[in-house]
């Protein structure tokens, strides 16, 4: 038992997380403002206009990007969960703990782009009976109900295996919201199957340019729940040595 | 072609053919998520080096440090070579006023 997951506590111990993240952070960072900076600039100068969407298919890029990465935080959360109630390894709990927070940006963002750019396509900001809709907006809710569960239980340690158990449980709305645009297609439609043709709709000119702007979302999120997970590292080791060095060096 | 600059004028850049509101509220709900969630961690991170920093207990006792579970390191060792050898020195003194 103790020696086949060794790798795995290895793994989890926040210093070696914080000493490996360290050196990761300029790379993550330099790769994700290179690939922002060419996902955006082609979709707001070089896309071309759909032909009945017009310039609004430029949202779809910011969109889509978004939409897709947003789906990946219950899962995450899932396995951080998974790995907090087995091995109960403190990491995989504070990854998780910001990962939520920053779920909800996403969903957020997913909805109001989302509502921003359907204002015009379809006439309307928001429609109850479109299931694509409506269980993005659950995934919101869930993300917020997660973060309060946290806050409302005073033993962290308590907090850490309800939340991991719901994040389990809400991964059930991932495949919802996945699949709804199959099961019940109302308005959202369903994804474009991507085309080399050049001119057709979603050809490469479309998914290159939205390919580009997920692979930087993605990394923006590693980046951005990296440095929240390492300052709750700084907080949660606060009494350990390194962390004290770290301190007195920096300031 | 797969990359060709589709507009002609910075008007017709900024008009987004009838609907800059939507375009550009997108683009800027996009900017301020991304700079939001980069700046707040580096934000927080500076204020909690501050203050642990600021902490008077920085300089704590090793054998607190070592009960916390990671290794001792030089610094904490110093720290103890020091009091070991004013602990001495008081001692000899103490030694010398007594008879």
């Amino acid at each position: 038992m103790a020696g086949r997951w060794q790798w795995l506590h290895r793994l989890g111990s926040p210093r070696w997380f914080y000493a490996t993240t360290t050196r990761w952070l300029p790379w993550l960072a330099g790769a994700m403002a290179l690939l922002l900076a060419v996902g955006t600039v082609w979709a707001l100068l070089y896309l071309p206009p759909d032909y009945q969407q017009g310039d609004t298919s430029r949202i779809l890029v910011v969109h889509v990007a978004v939409a897709g990465a947003s789906l990946s935080f219950f899962p995450l959360m899932a396995v951080a969960g998974t790995v907090t109630l087995v091995w109960r390894i403190k990491l995989a709990d504070m990854v998780a703990k910001n990962a939520a927070p920053l779920g909800a940006w996403f969903s957020f963002l997913t909805l109001a782009t989302g509502s921003i750019w359907g204002s015009v396509s379809w006439g309307t900001w928001w429609e109850w009976t479109d299931s694509r809709l409506v269980s993005m907006l659950f995934q919101f809710f869930l993300l917020l109900g997660v973060i309060s569960l946290r806050a409302a239980l005073d033993n962290s340690a308590t907090a850490a295996r309800a939340c991991a158990l719901l994040s389990i449980v809400g991964c059930i709305n991932v495949v919802v919201i996945k699949y709804s645009v199959q099961w019940w297609n109302t308005l959202h439609q369903p994804p474009s199957p991507i085309s080399m043709q050049v001119g057709s709709p979603n050809g490469p000119e479309f998914w290159v340019a939205t390919a580009i702007m997920a692979v930087a979302v993605y990394l923006f999120l590693a980046l951005s729940l990296i440095l929240a997970t390492r300052n709750e590292i700084l907080e949660r080791e606060s009494k350990a040595q390194w962390v004290r060095e770290l301190a007195l060096g920096a300031t | 072609m797969l990359a060709e600059l589709q507009f002609d004028s910075l008007q017709e850049f900024l008009a987004m053919g009838g609907y800059a509101f939507n375009v550009w509220s997108v683009y800027a709900l996009f900017a301020v998520f991304v700079f939001a969630n980069l700046a707040l961690p580096l934000r927080r991170r500076r204020l909690i080096l501050r203050r642990l920093a600021a902490r008077g207990d920085l300089a704590q006792s090793p054998a607190a440090a070592e009960q916390s579970g990671w290794e001792v390191s030089t610094v904490g060792e110093e720290l103890q070579e020091q009091q070991r050898e004013q602990k001495e020195q008081r001692e000899q003194e103490e030694q010398g006023t007594k008879p």
